[in-house]
């Protein structure tokens, strides 16, 4: 191996380990700089052999039906959704208890600022399906069914500027969920 | 083609080149199937009709340079145990980690989990990089390195798993490719090279099969895969053309092929087309905008790439037409029907049928014949091992209405017998014409 092919074999494996850790530190400036929001949820099918176990998550905001809650309290669902269309979901405190969701594409609505950035991934029937990256929780082995069977699953998300969650906790029939 | 040269990579195929030197003496003991025996015969029957050396010294090199069979054969295999050896060795370790680390995830602290995966994987290409190429272990070095590789790809996905990204995502694998990718070069290992186009194939058709769920989406996926395959096949081409690339073409024409042919066997099934066509679109599918643009940069990339393949390269006056533009033609063949899946230009599943059926009769000899032309041993298989899948399909199509099963088993067996013995004679005919032998063995 001539000194310049080592210098470059070096170089390949500081890339891998600059990438890696470049996951980290994204995922990290979010959860330490985001801005918090606590969305609900309902946790289903929490096993694959796979990939280890985990809970896949789905939100109050991953099913969003034109017909039914277009124009009603919680949610305003503005304009047509296409799949792979990048949707903007700004969150409102209607009060302690209550949020309210602005849907749109384009752009986030200028009624709050603090928005999360999510994929239409199927629209049928009226019935729009979006992915926003927070779809999935890893937990310790044998840990998947206390989840799935708690009454009450909250996921504490922080998001930063641009939209992107990561998930903090979270949140089993009012308490904090500890691994 | 250029001239082959006697293979010094520690985990290099055997590529044969046919003995020049039909007239130069051979000593009793030298193997028939040493390239590098091969390569020095060829050229010592040049140097000696250059006047260079005569025949008392051409004789005494080659005795000189004689390797007996058996010692030979015995390192051959020795070194493919090393290989697999440590290979097992380094994936058993790798896994290990990596599997405890992801059971008790939540159990270490972030800090000691980033420590000990990313630390393990510097750790192992450190090891790799000394025992390959400062130890002179270069076996266990290339096994070790090839675990570094698979390390850092189960570190893209494990960082992703601790802050809880979905792992159902074709990009990590993408930046698992391009992460190993120069690796390949660099390290110049043909274990890592396969990995590496093994990934991006997989990533790249799991990414395409993420346009849509519906029927029309799922024959645009088809139709990109088919161009996806003629890209890494102009790409193993063109690697063809330098000789310090020789070394990977490999994998990417073997990758190409299988994805080419695959994809293409799919399409051959009637129900496939008469499943979606019905209550679908009943006229020309109107492609996205930015469908046919991916798909022309593509094709385009692909020609071009092919046109740089054939260009300059040197063919000798008696090169036949299969091998001077055998593969172009089968690359545009390819690239043709990628856009007829794409664009399902008929309401009835017939044309589509018999179209692919005829395509891959034709991939599965090409393959075949190009195999032989260009001495790729690995097209040859590939070729036979998918004539043997179509030819038991369309038996089984055939005789499933027809005859009754036990007759059909029975035929079928009779048959497979048949294209056994076939196959096993026409493989050694092969071997023979790649200036190969191969030892018999009677264990089954």
């Amino acid at each position: 191996m001539t000194p310049r092919v080592k210098r470059l074999f070096i170089a390949v494996i500081i890339v891998q380990i600059v990438f890696l850790l470049g996951i980290v530190g994204y995922r990290e400036s979010i959860l330490a700089l985001g801005r918090t929001a606590v969305l609900q949820t309902v946790p289903v099918d929490p096993r694959d052999l796979f990939k280890g176990e985990h809970v896949i998550l789905r939100y109050e905001i991953s099913t969003l039906g034109n017909r039914i809650e277009s124009g009603s309290k919680r949610y305003f669902v503005r304009g047509q959704f296409n799949e792979g269309d990048t949707v903007y979901v700004s969150i409102t405190n209607v009060d302690e208890h209550e949020i309210s969701y602005d849907v749109q594409t384009g752009g986030p609505s200028d009624r709050t600022d603090i928005f999360i950035k999510g994929k239409v991934t199927s629209n049928k029937d009226n019935v729009i399906t979006v992915e926003y990256g927070i779809e999935q929780y890893f937990v310790p082995e044998g840990r998947g069914l206390e989840i799935e069977q708690a009454d009450d699953v909250k996921v504490r998300v922080k998001i930063n500027r641009s939209g992107v969650a990561a998930i903090e906790e979270l949140i089993v029939d009012g308490e904090v969920w500890k691994p | 083609m250029t001239e082959q040269t006697p293979n010094n990579d520690s985990d290099q195929e055997n590529i044969q080149t046919p003995s020049e030197s039909p007239d130069v003496t051979e000593p009793a003991a030298t193997t028939q199937d040493d390239p590098r025996q091969n390569w020095l015969k060829g050229r010592i029957s040049q140097w000696r009709e250059s006047g260079l050396i005569s025949n008392e010294q051409s004789e005494a090199i080659l005795k000189f340079e004689e390797v007996p069979e058996t010692p030979f054969r015995l390192g051959m295999r020795f070194n493919r145990l090393i290989v697999v050896l440590s290979t097992l060795g380094a994936i058993l370790i790798g896994a290990g980690i990596i599997s405890f680390v992801a059971a008790n995830w939540q159990g270490i602290p972030a800090i000691a989990k980033l420590a000990l995966l990313i630390g393990g994987q510097t750790a192992t290409y450190w090891v790799a990089y000394q025992l390959k190429f400062v130890r002179g272990f270069p076996k266990v070095g290339g096994a070790l390195m090839f675990t570094g590789a698979a390390w850092f790809g189960a570190n893209v996905f494990l960082v992703a798993q601790s802050y809880h990204l979905s792992t159902n995502n074709p990009d990590l694998m993408i930046w698992w490719f391009l992460g190993i990718l120069p690796l390949a070069y660099l390290a110049r290992s043909k274990a890592i090279t396969v990995m590496a186009v093994g990934i991006f194939t997989i990533g790249i058709s799991w990414k395409t099969a993420e346009i849509g769920q519906n029927t029309e989406s799922a024959f645009m996926v088809m139709g990109s895969l088919l161009l996806i395959a003629t890209a890494l096949y102009a790409t193993g081409m063109l690697h063809l053309r330098r000789n310090e690339l020789k070394f990977h073409a490999g994998p990417y024409l073997v990758i190409g092929t299988l994805l080419a042919i695959g994809v293409t066997y799919v399409l051959t099934f009637d129900e496939v087309f008469r499943d979606s066509r019905q209550g679908s679109l009943q006229e020309f599918q109107a492609l996205s905008g930015s469908y046919i643009a991916i798909g022309a940069i593509i094709s385009a990339i692909t020609i071009a790439a092919v046109i740089a393949a054939i260009r300059n390269t040197a063919t000798s006056a008696d090169a036949t037409l299969v091998s001077k533009y055998g593969e172009s033609g089968a690359i545009a063949l390819v690239i043709a029907f990628g856009w007829f899946a794409a664009a399902l230009p008929f309401d009835s599943s017939t044309p589509y049928v018999i179209a692919f059926n005829l395509l891959l009769v034709l991939l599965i000899f090409g393959t075949i014949v190009l195999g032989i032309v260009n001495k790729r041993e690995a097209l040859v298989n590939i070729g036979i091992v998918f004539f043997v899948i179509d030819l038991s399909t369309r038996y089984i199509e055939l005789t499933v209405d027809m005859l009754d099963t036990s007759l059909a088993f029975v035929v079928g067996g009779i048959l497979l017998l048949g294209v056994g013995y076939g196959m096993e004679r026409a493989r050694r005919k092969l071997l023979q014409q790649f200036g190969m032998t191969e030892a018999v063995n009677h264990d089954s």
